[in-house]
């Protein structure tokens, strides 16, 4: 049973946090999701590996986008919220 | 003009203009004052041995403590901040990393009411070294302006740009009150302690509170240096710690301009 389920495409998630809402800006930050039990992610004391350069890099790796950031740009120029704009990505394949 | 109460105070210990503003963009500075010998580890071996944690009452439990707060180095950041009237709060905190904890996500703390000016900021206390496998605190310069509320950063996790604080023992980090920060897992065998102190101004500045120098206001910009500024008026228009986009780090160069002339005691 567990093979099974082992063997079925499962879907792999990506957060990137990208200095403008365009696919061609840098990245600023990055979650990698895998969908593998007990799998968490980690806050590094130690320059982590950074896969992606780009958005745009990461499609060409065949991540597919699943979640745009906001387009429009808050307009009060006195706030300022989170750390750019969030792209969530996919891909759907069998994880070893 | 200097700040007439700082007369007495030893200047070397007075944060300079670029200092300030350093502070101002990137929302931290970190110290390493020379304390007595031996006391790092005769708190670290205190603290190693407490079950329990007794909140504000961890200064009754170490009063050795007390000995950080009145080093000089740590009182010439305060006054250069905060003013000479600064004041230390009865709010203090041990945070104690066991071996084995995991990371904790990035936060800022408190609620969504945040403030441009300096008017509070922490004071984080490490007693004994800090290796990158000890879990350190991990901050994120240039965050202090966000106004974010925590549960949108669940979906953060590396973030470039992001300091952790590996720190020498006796280190004390100054830290933004409102900066985002976390910490890195403790994948070592030892209890990585850090003790947090909250400090307050009791009144506005009217005139600088650090070592002032007019002059060092006068260059003019340098669109070559830009982020590798040490003056003051460079620093507060370029420093872009995160490498935010264009809308973000205009808005960032009026609040902290905005910033800066409340510490000048010039703010309209």
């Amino acid at each position: 049973m567990m093979d099974e389920i082992e063997r079925r495409p499962r879907q792999r998630l990506l957060y990137l946090h990208a200095r403008t809402p365009s696919v061609y800006s840098s990245i600023l930050g990055l979650t990698q999701i895998e969908p593998v039990a007990g799998h968490t992610v980690e806050i590094m004391s130690e320059d982590p590996e950074w896969p992606y350069k780009t958005v745009h890099e990461a499609l060409v790796d065949g991540w597919q986008i699943v979640q745009f950031p906001h387009q429009q740009a808050p307009y009060d120029d006195g706030d300022l919220d989170v750390v750019g704009y969030e792209f969530i990505l996919q891909k759907i394949e069998v994880v070893e | 003009m200097n700040d007439s109460r700082n007369a007495d105070f030893p200047p070397e210990h007075l944060l300079s203009d670029a200092e300030v503003a350093r502070f101002v963009t990137h929302g931290y500075h970190v110290v390493e004052p020379p304390l007595a010998a031996g006391l790092n580890e005769s708190i670290a071996i205190k603290l190693d041995g407490m079950t329990t944690n007794p909140g504000d009452a961890i200064t009754d439990e170490i009063p050795e403590l007390s000995q950080v707060l009145d080093h000089s180095a740590v009182k010439g950041v305060l006054i250069s901040l905060l003013g000479p009237g600064y004041e230390v709060k009865g709010h203090r905190h041990w945070h104690c990393k066991e071996p084995g904890s995991t990371h904790m996500q990035w936060h800022q703390d408190s609620t969504n009411n945040r403030d441009i000016s300096i008017n509070r900021f922490l004071g984080l206390y490490y007693p004994r070294d800090v290796t990158a496998d000890m879990g350190p605190t991990v901050i994120l310069p240039g965050t202090q302006f966000r106004n974010a509320p925590t549960d949108r950063m669940a979906t953060y996790t590396n973030v470039k740009g992001q300091v952790p604080l590996m720190v020498k023992a006796g280190t004390v980090a100054f830290t933004h009150y409102d900066m985002w920060h976390a910490t890195a897992a403790n994948h070592s065998a030892v209890k990585r302690h850090m003790i947090k102190f909250l400090f307050g101004r009791t009144e506005d500045n009217t005139q600088p509170t650090w070592h002032h120098q007019p002059e060092s206001l006068e260059v003019p910009h340098d669109w070559n240096a830009r982020d590798k500024a040490e003056d003051v008026n460079n620093i507060l228009s370029f420093a872009n710690p995160l490498g935010v986009g264009q809308s973000d780090h205009y808005k960032e160069r009026g609040i902290r301009r905005q910033c800066w002339d409340q510490l000048m005691g010039t703010a309209q």
